[in-house]
């Protein structure tokens, strides 16, 4: 096992308190200020400085632009105004004034700000002659410039520069500390973080330094977003939201927080990002990093164009800016503009040849397009350019793990750590694969396995068989072979899965695909709740294929809608199926439009929306094989491997561009649901706590096409155990919506009413209602199996029952009656397989059990296996009597 | 080497079961709450008749202490203050011969940890240093203690010795919630549910088994933390005492320790043919056995083919027994 580092638990802790202290006083060392502020605005460049620390750039950057020259606090308001312009995106009016400002008497104070501005647009050459003048001429921000020289040495490449820049700063700290300015101190932070590449123990330092320049200067609002920054670069989103929140709750209008707090809830796969962004962006329009975090998110949607759009307006501020000309490179590679992705690298590469961040930024994003096979070969060209770039080993071992190369992938991960013991994903990685050893490893013919040996053997009973159907449907259907082998990973626990997935616990998904390596959460894990592992995989398997068949370039979207397609395709009952809350989401128009249906996936506006979008894709797909046939969805994925954009597939598939797509499929929603839309659509007045039954079934009686008015009629009869009446009510909301059968629907109350009356038969209906359109439905599909068995519908039953096994594999009863009604049938395969079920449960009584194998065995004709089969009972009960009789029968060759 | 012990180890197996007689002695510890009164005594009640119906152990042979003095049960000695305890045990002592078996079971909740170990009784408690002095006593008789009590799990180490089995519900003091094993572990001796190796026999290592997977299922079902963990010591070695599984290490003494005192001659009901089939069967499952246990040290397809011929042999003469007695 692996411990993070240290300083994580031990020395950030007493750092962060510093911190905490630090921004009270900040606050209280800030409120005169204020209130002075209220009355008359800044009275003096000290007040105006912090009149921008607090955010009130106007009011600061008024009395800094009314400073007199004549005045001796002149050159200390030029240089406070330039930062300030910088800050609120007024770039030619900071470089204006920095200008002017070092050309004035005592101008050398005003070189380093000059430079820093020349930095931010891309100038490096002119901002390199302001640094080494100020620094020449001992302008009092001389270690400032000294820093950003560094800075600029670690831009172009020159990393032997830098690096000598950066550790002078070691040699100052421990020489000077006491008399060191905050953003001096600050200064020393930059360096340390720099330096923690190649030693993570001074990333301790850089808190430390970056600590005490805030405590120097409380008001140094770029020291606390630094810490806010530095957390975040180490993994630690709560402290880092912690530290950046105090900097907004003293300004919420620093761009540049607010983009680190961005940055921090995409990190924790939290929503709330654009808002962030259009904030920051509202004080600073044109400020890049803001622009850069817009283009990943358009990138993360897979609106390339719009990503595109995003980079370059931040190219036109600085058109050297590596991250913006990384994004710009990244979208146009996945929007596969291969012309444009060479131009761009080589735009980076004439600044930087060796600029490893580059092709890590690449890897990253193409890996989050799901072109994990591309992300590990641009990885493998960031160690090249640095072998010392930890993230470049991360990436790598990251996307190696999602190709299914373990070994080689923690060979990566190892490194990586080794390097960054603070990346607590590749440590959750790294932590993880060292409890597989507890998995078993099985393989069918075309797919390798890997499952907790707990369960292993009762999951494979089902699994291997499933996986091979899946392969050979989807092979057939999708004229594609995936590269060999397919590895899908079982998991018992949640959080393991959630980490092989995503490095982190907590995902919301049950089951992922990474093309050919699958993951998923085991029926066991019951922190995932009940669900449908069966489908899971079968919607999985589907995205090998739709991914594999357009090189992985298919949108997720319709990836996504094709599964679910899949699934109804597969069994009656299996998939998303149609709601009271995804029509209603519908009529009310909550549901994206099919033009940008990625955001239903990546930008949820309401917590449903992913639900309702994976079932809103699949009736997409629904439409095109209505229209276009089965053939349309092939030729799609045709056009999408080819690189053509949704917009173009769609206009050459359909003959339609997506305005008109959107509308005809707003007409197929309506057409398809037209009853249970209209039902849900009547409005009935508001139900006020307190009333009684008659009144409900008033209301019900008075709107009989209300589906909301009957079930509620409905329930307020359940309560007081009127069950006639009930029944009478939910009749009609079941009319209204019959094909809805979730917890809450009318079929769930009438099974339950109608099984309590004893009328079996409409019980069946209804369970068969619920067993078909609620997927995870194990207690109905039991109990329909139970009452069809009565019935002697022993292939209802039978149906039903596997649907329970489905959900869960578990119960040993389930497999017992299968088993039973199986052999009552003759159907030999599924009796063997229902009894091996039963032995793979490791019960009390496995001699038992071992026997039943036996019998079934022979009752197929498979002589060699019942004989081993109830050898292996009689070596755990060497006196069970039924056992040694049929021992003796096959011994003696009798018949069964 | 590998034959010496494989032959000890056939001494043991053989030699035991045909010389057991049975000396019990079940105590229902204080309850507290009257819910706690009442399960004690019903699992008291329940494993005493068991052990007289099911086992043929004789009312006399089997002393039942507890907190319900009204009881009329044959086999309720009264209540179980330490003191009635310890009168039982030297009860036990002058009547039991050398080679005879005797099985202390407690049932009720306990306290403490290590040598601070205890059970709550009426009046002054157990303390673990007692019942090693009282099974000290019985040098020369086959010994069972069976811990049934909360807290139960640090009387292992301090108990457990060679020839001895020591099962406790629980694997440590600090395991102090209530447990679920007692009641699925007389369960195991007084209904059809623990015969595993389907012999008719019910071995302390089959109920033990059986109650501590039982007792998983419960909180595994309830998606519960499992707070506690029984534990079984044979061999006295106080190691890998949690899942004994009889076919070496631990377990091997409990698999073939019964309550029941079976013997050809008693299996036979007296009738002299039968019985040298039965001796013969007897003979059969020890060669079962002793395969087995040298399992992991044969080749597969040895072992295999060995076993199979034994199972044929076992086979044949259990049809043989069978026809012999008029059964099916």
């Amino acid at each position: 096992m692996r411990s993070l580092g240290r300083h994580r638990s031990i020395r950030y802790a007493p750092a962060f308190a510093v911190a905490c202290a630090w921004a009270v006083l900040a606050l209280v060392a800030v409120a005169p200020a204020a209130r002075a502020q209220r009355a008359a605005g800044p009275q003096s460049v000290e007040e105006a400085r912090i009149a921008n620390a607090m955010g009130k750039y106007a009011e600061g950057t008024g009395f800094l632009e009314r400073v007199a020259k004549t005045d001796s606090s002149w050159m200390d308001a030029q240089v406070e105004l330039i930062r300030a312009f910088v800050i609120i995106s007024k770039y030619d009016d900071a470089e204006r004034l920095a200008r002017a400002a070092v050309a004035a008497p005592g101008g050398r104070q005003a070189l380093t700000a000059y430079g820093e501005v020349l930095a931010t647009r891309g100038k490096y050459a002119a901002a390199d002659s302001m640094f080494a003048r100020a620094i020449a001429e001992h302008a009092s921000d001389s270690l400032m410039a000294s820093l950003n020289l560094a800075l600029l040495a670690k831009r172009r490449g020159d990393m032997p520069r830098a690096t000598a820049g950066f550790d002078r700063f070691i040699d100052i700290y421990n020489t000077a500390s006491q008399t060191l300015t905050s953003r001096e101190m600050m200064a020393v932070g930059i360096a340390c973080r720099e330096l923690g590449a190649g030693n993570p123990e001074l990333f301790k330092d850089a808190l430390k330094a970056l600590d005490r320049a805030v405590v120097i200067d409380p008001a140094n609002m770029e020291a606390r977003v630094l810490l806010g920054e530095l957390f975040l670069e180490k993994y630690n989103g709560a402290e880092a939201q912690k530290t950046l929140d105090e900097v907004l709750q003293i300004n919420a209008s620093n761009p540049r927080a607010l983009v680190a707090s961005a940055s921090r809830l995409i990190f924790d796969g939290q929503p709330g990002a654009d808002s962030l962004l259009l904030a920051a962006l509202a004080v600073s329009p044109e400020f890049a990093p803001a622009r850069v975090l817009a283009a990943h998110g358009m990138v993360d949607v897979e609106r390339f164009a719009d990503a595109i759009r995003e980079a370059e307006r931040a190219l036109k501020v600085n058109p050297a800016d590596a991250d913006a000309l990384a994004v710009l490179a990244g979208a146009k590679f996945v929007s596969g503009d291969e012309k444009g992705f060479e131009e761009t690298k080589a735009r980076v590469l004439a600044i930087n040849p060796r600029d490893a961040g580059f092709f890590v930024e690449l890897a990253e994003m193409t890996g989050r397009v799901r072109r994990y096979s591309v992300a590990a070969d641009f990885a493998r060209q960031a160690i090249a350019a640095d072998p010392k770039n930890w993230k470049a080993h991360s990436v790598l071992g990251m996307n190696l793990m999602r190709l299914g190369k373990i070994p080689e992938g923690r060979a990566s991960l190892d490194t990586a750590f080794k390097g960054d013991p603070f990346d607590v994903w590749v440590k959750n990685t790294l932590d993880l694969l060292d409890t597989f050893k507890n998995y078993d490893n099985s393989s069918t013919a075309h797919v390798n396995y890997m499952i907790e040996k707990t369960e292993s053997a009762v999951i494979s009973v089902y699994l291997h068989d499933l996986a091979e159907k899946a392969y050979s449907r989807f092979t057939q259907r999708y004229q594609f072979t995936p590269p060999p082998p397919i590895r899908i990973e079982v998991y018992r626990s949640h959080a393991d899965f959630s980490v092989r997935t995503v490095g982190l616990a907590g995902l919301g998904a049950l089951g992922v695909s990474f093309g050919t390596t699958l993951a998923f959460d085991s029926p066991a894990a019951k922190d995932a709740g009940p669900f449908n592992w069966a489908s899971t995989v079968w919607h999985e398997l589907a995205h090998t294929f739709t991914l594999g068949s357009t090189d992985h370039r298919i949108p997720r979207w319709l990836s996504e809608g094709l599964s679910v397609w899949e699934e109804h395709q597969a069994r009656a009952g299996w998939g998303a199926s149609v709601s009271p809350g995804f029509l209603e989401a519908f009529r009310t128009g909550k549901l994206v439009p099919v033009s940008r249906m990625n955001d239903g996936f990546m930008r949820p506006k309401y917590p449903d929306q992913i639900p309702f979008s994976y079932f809103q894709a699949s009736l997409v797909c629904d439409l095109i094989v209505r229209d276009f046939g089965e053939k349309a969805l092939m030729a799609l994925l045709n056009e999408y491997k080819a690189g053509r954009t949704t917009d173009d597939a769609f206009q050459k598939v359909t003959g339609q561009d997506m305005a008109a797509f959107d509308k005809r499929f707003d007409t197929y929603m309506k057409q398809r649901f037209a009853g249970p839309l209209a039902a849900i659509a009547i409005p009935g007045p508001e139900y006020p706590a307190g009333m009684g039954v008659s009144e409900f079934k008033a209301r019900a009686d008075s709107l009989p096409g209300s589906y909301r008015a009957q079930v509620l009629a409905g329930m307020a009869f359940i309560k007081t155990n009127q069950n006639l009446e009930a029944i009478r009510m939910l009749e009609r909301a079941h009319a209204l919506f019959p094909l809805y059968g979730d917890n809450d629907s009318p079929a769930v109350m009438l099974a339950k009413l109608y099984g309590e009356s004893g009328d079996k038969a409409k019980a069946i209906a209804m369970l068969k209602v619920v067993a078909l359109s609620d997927e995870s439905a194990f207690d109905a599909n039991v109990q329909l199996g139970t009452l069809l068995a009565a019935a002697n519908d022993s292939a209802g039953a039978m149906d039903a029952l596997e649907r329970a096994v489905f959900v869960n594999p578990f119960p040993a009863d389930v497999h017992k009656s299968l088993a039973a009604l199986a052999a009552a049938r003759g159907d030999h395969a599924r009796h063997v397989r229902e009894r091996e079920a039963l032995v793979a449960l490791d019960p009390v009584d496995k001699a038992a059990a071992l026997f039943d194998l036996a019998v079934a065995y022979r009752s197929a004709g498979d002589e060699m296996k019942a004989r081993r089969t109830v050898l292996r009972a009689l070596e755990d009960a060497p006196n069970f009597e039924r056992a040694q009789d049929l021992l003796l029968a096959i011994v003696d060759g009798r018949k069964p | 080497m590998r034959r010496t012990i494989a032959a000890v180890a056939f001494a043991l197996l053989a030699a035991a079961p045909l010389r057991a007689q049975t000396q019990v002695l079940i105590v229902g510890g204080l309850g507290g709450e009257p819910k706690f009164v009442e399960r004690f005594r019903m699992l008291g009640a329940e494993l005493s008749g068991a052990l007289h119906a099911r086992f043929g152990i004789p009312d006399a042979s089997i002393a039942w202490l507890g907190e319900d003095s009204t009881s009329r049960d044959p086999r309720y000695r009264g209540p179980s203050t330490r003191a009635a305890v310890e009168k039982q045990i030297e009860a036990i002592k002058a009547r039991c011969a050398p080679g005879s078996q005797v099985v202390i079971i407690f049932i009720g909740h306990g306290a403490g940890t290590e040598a601070e170990s205890r059970i709550s009784l009426p009046g002054p408690d157990v303390t673990v240093a007692d019942v090693k002095r009282w099974m000290d006593g019985f040098p020369q008789q086959r010994l069972a203690f069976v811990n049934l009590t909360s807290a139960s799990g640090d009387f292992l180490p301090i108990i457990a010795a060679p020839g001895r089995v020591v099962i406790t519900a629980t694997k440590t003091g600090f395991e102090r919630n209530e447990s679920r094993f007692a009641e699925f572990f007389v369960k195991a001796l007084s209904q059809d549910v623990a015969d595993v190796d389907k012999d008719s026999r019910v071995s302390l290592l089959e109920a033990f088994r059986y109650a501590a997977r039982e007792t998983k299922r419960v909180y595994d079902n309830a998606a519960k933390l499992q707070t506690e963990h029984s534990q079984l010591d044979d061999d006295g070695s106080k190691q890998n005492t949690a899942d004994p599984t009889g076919r070496g290490g631990q377990g091997m003494l409990a698999r073939r320790f019964f309550l029941d005192a079976r013997t050809a001659v008693t299996a036979a009901g007296g009738d002299a043919a039968l019985a040298g089939l039965y001796s013969q069967k007897f003979e059969l499952e020890v060669q079962v056995d002793s395969l087995r246990s040298r399992k992991a040290s044969t080749p597969k397809e040895k072992y295999e083919s060995d076993l199979e011929q034994v199972l044929i042999d076992l086979a044949r003469k259990s049809r043989e027994i069978r026809r012999a007695e008029g059964r099916p």
